[in-house]
């Protein structure tokens, strides 16, 4: 195609872009320039139109707050938990219980119920699921060995979050799962079958190779999830004693709306910015170059 | 297109825009508290204010709830972005400071004075200036089982092995008493007596339920203990003085309770809800807890196990005297008010003793003089105790209306929950809150 006729089709791509292109400037590029500003400003609710430049003030005062590195370490424990642990429980269920779907596929939809419910609801439902005087689950433990678990004390409130999340999103690493094994070409199996491969050297040799791509975008999925988790983190446990629950996403919460550090706040959160960007632009830096090695 | 179709058009979207924006401008907008009988009242007076025949139509006042949960912060958002959406908002004593920037003081009613009385009004009150109307107050009882405290009473055997519990664990021996005699290490005593980890033979499993979720109305509950021992947020050159015995003293009675099993494990993420349940199943022999609970807590279809047993009485006392957290939530007017001659005047009203009346019989808990009160004793008795306990016990820290004061609220919360939970050191809980109020009282 000629210069000449490329020319009316540029300007046609140009005009249908520049509804999206104002769009992101408008709801992304304004409050992007809005949170760099106050990153580096004195700003309070009562200044917010007239903040005052104040220099790396608010990223010194991020850097050295202990309560950032515990939110930032609580974070990252949780989120890698979360999606091993979902990832794992979802591959499992997927190769298990495929035969039962392939015949049953109304299954899926039960499955699939977790996802349905809002994160902050679960968060409120087990709040009255693991209370003392009336929760089921305390109720039978009493019940049936005169004693219950502390769901929710000091040394176990990390680990009850980590199944309240796992238990409401492996679904969704289910349903990615199901889907990419479901597109395993079957003459591939009946072919390994005929050269004498058991099924776990299938599986391991033939199919998860085969599943890895899609293994590996839903742990990054999961793993963004969790590690920006709020919602029921916050309802059930809040920050925790001590901060001790305090993810990121709470963190920088706090600091925006119960403390009025504006400035702190929009600080961290553009040091969160960076940072996935960073890990973000790494990953694809490495699928990239594998993707070139293989070819 | 003609000009006269141009003309028809702009016509028409000027009465259309005309149509839409004139009910905002005639009418008086109050942003309320939503979800509880703050609600019920307010809608009651509402209700009795706009059938008034002396208001006219542009003054009539129109409600607006949103959500409880993070009603605070949506408060300051809106407040801060100068809207317009309503006329007057909720206030609370502990953010007073932190919203008056936003707000213009206001003129009450004459009766004012004698209907709430000058503590009472105090609570909206901010560097001498009125910014709202005491609408609700909130303070604190200690819940008690009369059954179980009767019974411990007139059993010697019972007394003596109260008194082995106390030495064991307070270092003193101590007799049981009243509820209304209580000190705080009575009821230190009480609670580790009615434990069962502490003694099997206990009726109840916990001696009584902690609210220890790191939350700032958690803290609220708890400072009456370190008040009692004399403890402020700061002196009144406006040195901070948190790091003190009286702190030292509160915060270790907390944990000797934690700690030796006297309250549910789970405390330490239980707020209002999870205590009230924990109190309604009849595992738990006493609670301090929010006068709100009280409705709840006595009455048979809501707590059968407890609603005859309970009774309730002032916080115990400490070297210091007997005290009790206070803070109020009434009605203020926002700056950006569209109808500020109109907000002003149900202001008035809803100072004057006629709409207290109204407020009290309607679920509402306003803090009333005993004169007033009277008139409605007999339906509400449960405010004749609000009124007492308020004039008698009522306290706010220094500095406990200023514009940092929920800060430093959250700023304890996640200290000392952090000491309670075993994460730090009571030195190092209290050295860092001397820090963060440094900064942020400043």
């Amino acid at each position: 195609m000629t210069k000449a006729q490329q020319r009316p089709l540029v300007q046609e791509f140009r005009l249908l872009a520049t509804p999206v292109v104002l769009f992101l400037l408008v709801f992304l590029g304004f409050p992007a320039i809005v949170n760099l500003i106050y990153s580096v400003s004195d700003v309070s609710f009562e200044t917010l139109r007239q903040p005052e430049l104040s220099g790396f003030k608010n990223f010194v005062a991020v850097w050295s707050d202990s309560a950032f590195w515990q939110a930032s370490w609580f974070s990252f424990r949780f989120g890698l938990l979360t999606a091993v642990l979902e990832c794992g429980l979802g591959l499992f269920l997927a190769i298990f219980l495929s035969p039962l779907i392939e015949r049953r596929s109304w299954l899926m939809a039960i499955l699939m119920l977790p996802l349905m419910v809002a994160p902050a609801l679960v968060g409120l439902m087990y709040r009255l699921v693991l209370h003392e005087f009336v929760g089921p689950v305390p109720y039978y433990l009493w019940t049936y060995f005169g004693a219950s678990l502390s769901f929710l004390g000091p040394g176990s409130s990390f680990w009850t979050l980590v199944v309240v999340e796992t238990l409401q999103w492996t679904p969704f690493a289910l349903l990615l799962f199901y889907m990419a094994y479901q597109a395993i070409p079957s003459e591939i199996a009946e072919a390994s079958a005929m050269d004498g491969a058991k099924s776990h050297h299938r599986l391991w040799y033939i199919e998860l190779p085969l599943m890895l791509p899609t293994i590996v975008v839903a742990l990054l999925i999961r793993f963004i999830d969790g590690f920006r988790v709020f919602d029921n983190v916050y309802v059930l446990t809040g920050s925790g004693p001590g901060g001790s629950t305090a993810s990121l996403s709470i963190y920088i919460y706090e600091a925006f709306f119960k403390q009025g550090a504006i400035g702190k706040a929009v600080a961290a959160s553009v040091i969160l910015f960076v940072v996935s960007f960073a890990v973000l632009y790494g990953l694809n830096f490495i699928a990239s170059r594998r993707k070139g090695a293989i070819r | 297109m003609t000009l006269a179709t141009m003309k028809r058009g702009a016509l028409l979207v000027a009465s259309i825009a005309s149509l839409l924006a004139s009910p905002a401008l005639a009418e008086v907008t109050v942003l309320g508290w939503p979800g509880g009988p703050e609600e019920v009242a307010l809608r009651a007076a509402a209700d009795a204010y706009n059938a008034k025949s002396d208001v006219a139509d542009k003054d009539k006042v129109e409600l607006l709830f949103f959500n409880r949960d993070g009603f605070w912060d949506k408060l300051q958002a809106d407040l801060a972005a100068g809207s317009k959406a309503f006329d007057l908002n909720l206030l609370a004593t502990y953010s007073i400071g932190r919203y008056a920037p936003f707000m213009e003081p206001v003129e009450l009613s004459d009766e004012a004075k004698v209907v709430y009385g000058d503590s009472v009004l105090s609570t909206m009150q901010y560097e001498g200036k009125q910014y709202g109307v005491p609408t609700d107050l909130s303070l604190h009882f200690m819940y008690f089982r009369k059954d179980l405290v009767d019974a411990l009473m007139k059993d010697d055997t019972a007394k003596a092995r109260y008194a082995e519990i106390s030495e064991k664990h307070l270092g003193k021996k101590l007799e049981p008493k009243a509820p209304d005699e209580w000190t705080w290490d009575d009821y230190a005593a009480t609670a580790l007596y009615f434990t069962q980890a502490v003694n099997p033979d206990s009726p109840t499993r916990y001696g009584t339920v902690l609210q220890l979720k790191n939350l700032l109305f958690n803290i609220m509950i708890w400072q009456s203990v370190p008040r009692a021992y004399g403890a402020n947020w700061m002196d009144d050159s406006g040195k901070i003085t948190v790091n003190s015995e009286a702190y030292r003293k509160g915060l270790e009675i907390y944990k000797l309770l934690y700690d030796n099993g006297a309250t549910p494990r789970d405390s330490l993420s239980y707020e209002f809800a999870e205590a009230n349940a924990a109190f309604a199943s009849g595992q738990v022999a006493a609670m301090l807890q929010w006068n709100a609970a009280a409705g709840d807590l006595t009455s048979k279809e809501k707590s059968p196990a407890v609603a005859e047993v309970t009774d309730t009485v002032a916080p115990p006392a400490g070297p210091e005297g007997r005290f009790t957290h206070i803070h109020g939530l009434g009605f203020g007017l926002n700056k950006n008010a569209e109808n500020k001659e109109g907000a002003a005047l149900f202001l008035k009203w809803l100072s004057s003793k006629e709409a207290a009346l109204i407020y009290a019989r309607n679920n509402g808990a306003p803090a009333l003089t005993p004169e007033v009160v009277a008139e409605v004793a007999d339906a509400r008795p449960d405010l004749v105790k609000l009124g007492e306990f308020a004039g008698k016990y009522g306290y706010v820290m220094n500095g406990g209306t200023s514009a940092k004061a929920l800060s430093v609220y959250e700023l304890q919360a996640k200290e000392f929950t952090g000491y309670w939970s075993g994460q730090q050191s009571i030195d190092d809980a209290l050295a860092n809150t001397e820090k963060g109020m440094a900064e942020l009282l400043k």
